[in-house]
């Protein structure tokens, strides 16, 4: 019953580099799963704590944000506040009990599509193994 | 409401993988009036054409189009959108091409997961609010800091194209470090010959009308941003008049206060009333106020005795003044400095005679330096014999890391000059790595190892070169040789490259970033090095990064070139709508948005305490959206209602 499991991903992608990162994966024409939903945002520092919290609430099994490398965040340091944010927020899912694994944050690069790829293969598997996320959640 | 789907087969590209007939029926649950349309190429001629006359037929209130990544072809749509007559901000693209066509496997997934954005896309259309870009009045007129060669070629560059420049030098005179050096490397130019028409063209010139040059001055304040910005400038008095001084220099032999002149590093005195050094421009000497006995309320007029125009050339009555302006872009130029020798002490540097920083050399080099351009030791003798230590602080993880690119070649350009001025010196070379790149360069490297009186020594680490004075002789040993001796007279230092005294505090006031050097940042560091990452405010010469005059030179002209382009009189300034606006009924002034922006767009407004974003300043990236605690702060095209829409469709 598990092997057949779908696990639902959203995808938190910034503009200037990982979602360039996901269209060079596309031109390389790299295969990869379909349970990660693209949520572009301008910037990883644009991701609020609660749209991760309702992702969950509202049926995702796993949640991504892919940032610009350290260093390299087109607007300075919006992805050293994603990584603050990500850290307080996956201590506080924990608490919630939603595994550490379902909530990731990685970096890839607009030049990455390799790395792009297995990441995000890395998480479907991860989220697979781990089978759906029955905990009760509310962004409340 | 009407949402018209666009949805692009991109020739065969997407359909092969996309069924768009179940994506169609797949948006049967929307209670909106839908207009589903199949193309072949939307982003063809034809295909625009035909979405516009589509959008107006059928009254279309916001447009999803399906189609290759936003990043091709959004701004094309956009395009459209506005000549059909609806705002471009009301579409909203998905990415079925690059990311779902070209990279599921399976045709019936990748079918799903179109509907699913297509319909999250449609969700979060339906939100989203018509933008205006807005237009603002730019002032064209530049303020340039720094006179060096960066500076100078910036002003002129943009003098000739007709615009007003403000230059601001901190120093009485013009031209920066390298109108100190008799000659320049590679092809051993003179320095002030090189420098001195381009110099002349500033004061004097054709477009001299167009440049504003104040000397012994500093910005001390900067408000508003690019386009607008209003500069506050301290100008200390000359208590000379620029214009009336002949620059003949009578004054100078009789004022009777002497001291150390800090324009060749102390290794001379000048007088109270003097020029830098001979030749300096703008050729006005100034008067020094700490020495001057007059303005020291003591009976002295030498000085005015001695002057042939008249009384009125001195000016003992001037005082400071702040120089407003208003202008468009600001080019920093300010230039570096040397590292401080004193931090290896091991070198002796500051306790020793005749241990000397390159820049003090080049003055003892000068024809119009403190020794006449005679190389002498302290107690005025012939040295026999010269060490010159290269990599002082640099490539060196416990003092500079970088390599600062400039010291070998002017230590190649010494050992040229040395044997030149006194053949037969023994001239010693001790280096960690010797770095000579260009097409120009290889000579004074060539020229150095055929002379049979150069040594060149490799050395590990700057700690294990240590020099003593033994009897009056610099001993220089080295352990990686085995700690074999030099016995020198001299010995010169290649110090790195450091950022100006003063950078950190113009960082400030510029709110232009330093890099962890202390170096002014550049936006990017191939792509727009002479940028600083605020709009608006440009970057030249060595106070980006350690460099040679011919790359100074470059980086001035692209400062000039990127204000040229960039901002042009009578057009506008855009300002993208895509910004954060606060909601001031529910701000409750906590400023933690101030904190988060990394662009210092935000503001707060003491009176009304909340904040405020200036929309010129924002970029976009909704950090500090996220990170109201009040839900106060909106993020225009990215709103939480909007990317919520998203989330849950996506999920449904």
């Amino acid at each position: 019953m598990k092997a057949e499991f779908e696990p639902k991903i959203i995808g938190f992608f910034c503009n200037w580099c990982s979602y360039a990162g996901a269209d060079k994966a596309g031109t390389a024409q790299s295969p990869y799963p379909p349970n990660v939903n693209v949520v572009k945002v301008m910037c990883s520092g644009r991701v609020d704590p609660q749209f991760v919290m309702s992702a969950f609430e509202k049926g995702a099994d796993g949640v991504i944000i892919l940032a610009c490398h350290p260093g390299d965040c087109h607007y300075k340091e919006g992805n050293y506040r994603a990584v603050q944010r990500f850290r307080m927020l996956s201590r506080l899912l924990r608490q919630m009990g939603i595994e550490e694994s379902r909530f990731r944050l990685d970096y890839v690069s607009a030049g990455e599509g390799e790395k792009f790829v297995s990441v995000i293969k890395g998480m479907v598997e991860t989220v697979r193994a781990m089978g759906p996320l029955s905990a009760p959640v509310s962004a409340n | 409401m009407k949402i018209g789907v666009y949805f692009c087969n991109c020739g065969t590209n997407i359909s092969d993988k996309i069924d768009a007939e179940e994506v169609k029926a797949g948006l049967s649950e929307f209670s909106e009036d839908v207009h589903f349309t199949t193309t072949g190429f939307l982003c063809s001629e034809e295909g625009k054409d035909f979405l516009e006359q589509d959008i107006r037929e059928h009254g279309i209130d916001r447009v999803v189009i399906s189609a290759c990544s936003p990043r091709d072809h959004e701004n094309t749509f956009m395009r459209v959108l506005s000549k059909a007559g609806i705002n471009p901000y009301l579409m909203q693209m998905v990415n079925s091409r690059e990311q779902i066509a070209w990279v599921t496997e399976d045709r019936q997934k990748a079918t799903e997961k179109a509907g699913r954005y297509i319909r999250s896309a449609m969700r979060r259309v339906m939100l989203q609010d018509p933008l205006e870009k807005k237009e603002l009045d730019m002032s064209p007129d530049v303020l340039v800091i720094g006179g060096g060669p960066a500076g100078l070629k910036a002003a002129l560059s943009l003098a000739e194209a007709g615009r007003k420049v403000i230059v601001v030098e901190k120093t009485p005179v013009l031209g920066g470090m390298p109108v100190r050096y008799e000659e320049i490397f590679p092809n051993m130019e003179c320095g002030p010959c090189m420098l001195e028409p381009m110099m002349g063209e500033i004061l004097h010139g054709e477009h001299a009308d167009n440049i504003e040059l104040l000397t012994l001055s500093e910005v001390e304040d900067v408000t508003g941003f690019y386009g607008n910005f209003i500069v506050k400038i301290k100008q200390s008095p000359r208590y000379v008049d620029m214009h009336q001084c002949i620059g003949c220099a009578e004054c100078v032999g009789p004022c009777p206060v002497s001291a150390a002149n800090e324009f060749n590093y102390g290794l001379n005195e000048r007088k109270a009333v003097d020029f830098p050094f001979m030749g300096a421009l703008p050729n006005v000497p100034f008067i020094d106020a700490s020495m001057c006995l007059k303005l020291n309320s003591k009976e002295c007029s030498a000085c005015v005795e001695a002057c042939p125009v008249g009384a009125g050339v001195f000016r003992f009555d001037e005082q400071e003044q702040t120089i407003e302006r208003q202008v468009g872009a600001i080019v920093v130029a300010v230039g570096s400095s040397l590292y401080d020798c004193s931090n290896i002490p091991n070198l002796g540097y500051g306790k020793l005679k005749d241990v000397y920083t390159g820049l003090e050399f080049e003055r003892m080099l000068a024809s119009n330096g403190p020794c006449g351009g005679e190389i002498k030791t302290s107690d005025s003798r012939k040295p026999e014999t010269i060490a010159i230590i290269h990599c002082v602080g640099s490539l060196d993880k416990n003092h500079r890391e970088y390599c600062s690119g400039i010291c070998c070649q002017y230590a190649l350009k010494f050992n040229h000059m040395i044997e030149s001025k006194l053949p037969g010196t023994n001239i010693y070379h001790f280096y960690k790595e010797l770095v000579i790149p260009g097409k120009e360069e290889f000579s004074l490297y060539h020229h150095a190892m055929e002379n049979h009186n150069a040594t060149f020594l490799r050395y590990k680490n700057i700690e294990t070169l240590e020099i003593k004075d033994e009897g009056g002789k610099k001993v220089v040993r080295n352990a990686m040789t085995g700690g074999g001796a030099v016995s020198a007279d001299m010995v010169i230092l290649c110090p790195a490259v450091v950022p100006a005294t003063g950078s950190g505090k113009l960082s400030a006031i510029l709110e232009a970033s330093q890099d962890r050097f202390g170096f002014f940042e550049e936006l990017h560091g191939r792509l727009d090095s002479a940028q600083s990452k605020m709009r608006g405010i440009y970057l030249a010469g060595t106070c980006q990064s350690p460099m040679d005059i011919q790359k100074s030179m470059n980086q001035g002209m692209a400062a000039a070139g990127y204000i040229l382009s960039g901002l042009v009189a009578g057009r506008k300034l855009e300002v993208k709508p895509i910004t954060a606006v606060v909601d001031e009924d529910r701000c409750s002034g906590c400023r933690v948005c101030m904190t988060v922006c990394p662009y210092k767009a935000i503001s707060f407004d003491a009176e009304k305490e909340v904040s405020k974003v200036n929309d010129v300043l924002c970029q976009g990236c909704g950090t500090c959206v996220s990170a109201c605690p009040s839900g106060a702060v909106k993020g225009n095209h990215f709103t939480n209602e909007e990317i919520l829409a998203e989330i849950q469709e996506v999920l449904a």
